[in-house]
């Protein structure tokens, strides 16, 4: 009782401790957002990843026929979801005069993609209609379709950083060129030619994912008509990679072991292919293969934070300050509390709970300002880009149209706790100072 | 003069300056450090990107590019302000490696360039592998000077599997393939194939430090590129052209000449073939050529500097605590000054040169720390990657070589004056109330 009273007390008379609770306040502020900012930015990163090709990925060293077997196979397994096929290509796409880009292209299959990820919600045209997303060309039945990659029609506004959704959806019904290569073997034992390709095909629709690279770089062909195009001597279905959705709940670990036993007994029997060619297969998770760049993400999320961390440190020194202070300009207080029987241990408890409680305080209105901060950031960047006509963020360099914007509490916790720690010592040496208090000589009369 | 006394008495007696001295000096620390490597880092970005296309840059966005560079580019030869001239082609190709896994192709960006002009107006000569002494050869295959060569971007060189010596890559063989286009942007040889394709061979890596480049990038000889995207005829078309201007010349100075120059040959050439499509070419100096690329890592700069700045404003609670006790604690003494005639003026200057005192120790002090610590910072990264596998960039990823260390003066100026600035800043209010102590209040018997 007596603590919280001389707190008070101490709070009301030295109005500086206020300036205790901001310098905390400010740094942990700082901190949770740095943290939170590239916290989200790494989890939308993998999130993008597992969005774009599944939970797990089978990539064998070259491509194979019978996928719809293996996917069968797959599919089966109790920790397996859904699964889908991919072929990859490169080209140049042709919109118009003088307008050609370089292209990677993905064969896939629309509807059971839009079972393993969520690939109907980024089709612009589609997204809203019943039904499983298709390349059906609206009024040109027999027409192959194709979807295009916003970004590939159209830069984003200079100065918003956004699409012009409008006059991108108007590109649907276009007719465009892709040009694309293969090699043909002429005879065995012969080495093949380089043959161009050239596929038209309607856009179908446009896609959207808010991924700038996915969205500036891809189309999508049924994975059927680009097999023809790039292996047109081969006879049946051919996939370059399957994605698959893992079910609720399932165990990764497990499910990766399970799949890499149906794959060896799927290549070894139904492809006849030689151990090495098997082992080859990378099975993997989305986040594994984004595993490299993550860790460096987070290596240079760790030196800000360590950076701004000891540049904070000096809030220690002012609250040390601070209390070195107050017991230098009370140390009559501190003798008479002493004088009426009150130990040294118990004096310095008063000025380290204070001192704790200055973190404690401090680090709340920290943890408030950064969440406000954080869960706004979109709104603040657009209002500096208003004032200042600086835009901050933008797609083509930080990857996604919008700055992740979740506080991460976990961090957040962390640097509370270590907040508090600073501030309790801060204040330890005045605590000492003052528990060593001797009221007869403060209290002498001269 | 008794006030500089007082000021370096209160710095040297009073020890609780010591640690404004201390958070001054670790602040200072931390942002020398931390600014000479950003700064370091945007420079030698920039430089790369400088030495990438030269001082100024004619041409258009547009894969259709423009006529009559050829008379322009004579005009050009004889002003006596441009050092050398270099013609680019820009386009997009198929590139496929023949007798590899089939169906195996690449969209790249080519480059289609005269290698011996090219070198003497940017670093092209200085990023290559095994040409560096004679960029005249950057497209000669070693095995055959005959063949018409490429040169792969560093990054595109090792998708291609070309490592290691001239013996290991010197067979790579590839298909490029392009869209040749007609001055109105149509594709040309319509009905046929659509498309040229021409084989090269390996003939040299270029390794430019920018990501784009090395990463999708070949670069062709300019006749051949020009071939392939069908820009040689019925008039000659290019889409850039790098100018160089000679030493001594300002950037922006040099291109408003060569703005003025370009205005008038369009005015010459109106009314001839094709000559609509010198309209849409510019003329830009290399900064702005490049801004997409620079303006974001210049924004990263101002941004670190901002939090910086708010960080700092802990340093300004920490100084204004520091002169509020010491202020506290010198009352008396205030009082004993202007009770002998001492102004208010001349006691806030007293304390105001205090704060600069510790402001300028506090610089020097962490500026000197900064400095040692950046000599030994690439040891330092040597050291804890080779025992605890930390390297601060990994260079598999980032294109980056040493870590800048060089401490620039003018970002040592600048800090120096803010940490001074900050100190000032703190020791105000402070100043202005020991200025405002009134000797009588401050010497009443009851108060000494």
């Amino acid at each position: 009782m007596l603590k919280l009273f001389l707190w008070l007390r101490y709070l009301q008379k030295k109005k500086i401790v206020f300036l205790s609770f901001a310098a905390v306040a400010l740094s942990v502020a700082l901190l949770i957002v740095v943290a939170s900012l590239f916290t989200g930015f790494i989890n939308a990163f993998e999130r993008s990843a597992v969005e774009m090709i599944g939970d797990v990925v089978v990539s064998p060293p070259t491509r194979f026929p019978k996928y719809p077997q293996f996917i069968e196979q797959l599919e089966r397994l109790n920790s397996v979801k859904k699964a889908t096929a991919v072929l990859f290509g490169q080209g140049l796409l042709h919109l118009g005069k003088g307008d050609v880009r370089a292209v990677e292209i993905w064969g896939i299959e629309p509807a059971r993609r839009a079972e393993v990820m969520d690939f109907k919600s980024v089709l612009l045209r589609q997204k809203g209609l019943p039904g499983q997303p298709s390349f059906e060309v609206q009024g040109q039945p027999g027409k192959i379709g194709g979807f295009v990659g916003i970004g590939v029609l159209a830069e984003p506004n200079e100065k918003t950083d956004e699409y012009d959704f409008k006059e991108a959806e108007k590109m649907t019904g276009r007719q465009v060129v892709l040009t694309t290569g293969t090699v043909i073997e002429n005879k065995e034992g012969q080495q093949g030619q380089f043959k161009r390709k050239t596929v038209e095909f309607t856009i179908a629709d446009i896609v959207y994912s808010g991924v700038y690279y996915s969205d500036k770089a891809f189309i999508y062909l049924p994975i059927e008509e680009l097999r023809k195009v790039l292996y047109p001597n081969e006879d049946g279905q051919a996939a370059k990679q399957i994605q698959i959705k893992l079910a609720d709940g399932a165990n990764v670990d497990a499910a990766l072991a399970q799949i890499r036993g149906v794959w060896e007994d799927f290549a070894s029997r139904q492809l006849g292919w030689d151990s090495y060619l098997i082992r080859s297969t990378s099975i993997e998770t989305a986040k594994q293969m984004q595993s490299q760049l993550v860790a460096e993400f987070r290596k240079q999320m760790g030196v800000l934070l360590l950076i701004f961390g000891i540049v904070s440190l000096s809030a220690v020194l002012l609250i040390f300050c601070i209390f070195y202070m107050i017991v230098m300009t009370r140390q009559k207080d501190i003798a008479i509390i002493k004088s009426c029987g009150a130990g040294s241990g118990s004096v310095a408890s008063i000025f380290i709970g204070f001192g704790a409680c200055v973190g404690v305080i401090g680090s709340a209105i920290g943890t408030a300002i950064g969440y406000v901060i954080t869960k706004n950031i979109n709104v603040v960047e657009q209002w500096i880009r208003i004032i200042f006509g600086l835009k901050i963020w933008k797609s083509s360099i930080y990857m996604f149209s919008r700055i992740p914007n979740e506080v991460d509490w976990a961090s957040a916790k962390f640097i509370v706790v270590l907040a508090v720690i600073a501030a309790v010592v801060g204040a330890l040496i005045p605590a000492i100072v003052a528990a060593k208090t001797r009221p007869v000589e403060i209290l002498r009369y001269e | 003069m008794h006030e500089i006394i007082l000021a370096v008495r209160y710095l040297l007696r009073r020890r609780i300056t010591y640690f404004a001295v201390l958070a001054v000096t670790l602040c200072v620390f931390i942002v020398a450090v931390v600014m000479t490597v950003m700064t370091g880092l945007v420079n030698e970005f920039k430089q790369k990107n400088h030495n990438f296309v030269g001082d100024c840059v004619i041409g258009t966005e547009s894969l259709v590019g423009f006529p009559y560079y050829e008379d322009f580019v004579k005009i050009l030869d004889g002003c006596d302000y441009v050092g050398a001239v270099s013609p680019i082609i820009k386009s997009y190709a198929l590139i496929s490696q023949t007798g590899i896994e089939t169906g195996r192709n690449e969209g790249v960006e080519i480059m289609g360039i005269e290698p011996g002009r090219h070198g003497k107006v940017t670093g092209f000569g200085g990023t290559l592998s095994y040409n560096k002494e004679d960029v005249s050869k950057a497209f000669k295959p070693a095995y055959d000077p005959n063949l018409a060569g490429f040169v792969a971007g560093a990054e595109l060189g090792r998708r291609l599997g070309i490592q290691g010596g001239y013996g290991t890559a010197g067979t790579k063989v590839l298909a490029v393939s392009c869209f040749p286009l007609t001055a109105k942007g149509t594709l040309a040889r319509a009905g046929t194939d659509l498309v040229n394709t021409k084989t090269f061979y390996y003939s040299d890596t270029s390794q430019s430090g920018l990501v784009y480049a090395d990463g999708s990038m070949i670069y062709l000889p300019f006749e051949q590129a020009q071939l392939l995207c069908g820009m040689n005829e019925p008039v000659k078309r290019t889409s850039w052209l790098y100018i160089k201007f000679k030493p001594g010349v300002k950037v922006v100075a040099g291109c408003e000449k060569v703005s003025l120059l370009w205005r008038d040959f369009v005015k010459e050439r109106s009314g001839q073939t094709q000559a609509d499509l010198l309209d849409k070419v510019t003329v830009q100096n290399w900064k702005n050529y490049r801004r997409a690329f620079i303006a974001p890592v210049e924004k990263e700069q101002v941004m670190m500097t901002v939090m910086f700045g708010l960080v700092g404003i802990t340093t300004v609670f920490i100084i204004f605590v520091v002169f509020y006790m010491i202020i506290g604690h010198k009352s008396k003494d205030i009082g004993v000054l202007k009770s002998i005639g001492v102004s208010n003026m001349s006691v806030m200057r007293l304390f105001c040169e205090f704060a600069f005192l510790i402001g300028l120790l506090s610089s020097f002090a962490g500026l000197f720390g900064g400095w040692l610590f950046l000599l030994e910072i690439n040891k330092i990264e040597g050291w804890l990657f080779k025992h605890f596998g930390f390297q601060l960039w990994d260079r598999t990823i980032y294109a980056i070589g040493d870590i800048p260390n060089r401490m620039g003066f003018g970002v040592a100026a600048v800090i120096a004056l803010s940490a001074i600035i900050v100190c000032l800043a703190g020791a105000f209010l402070p100043s202005r109330q020991a200025a405002k102590l009134n000797p009588v209040e401050t010497l009443r018997v009851s108060q000494i």
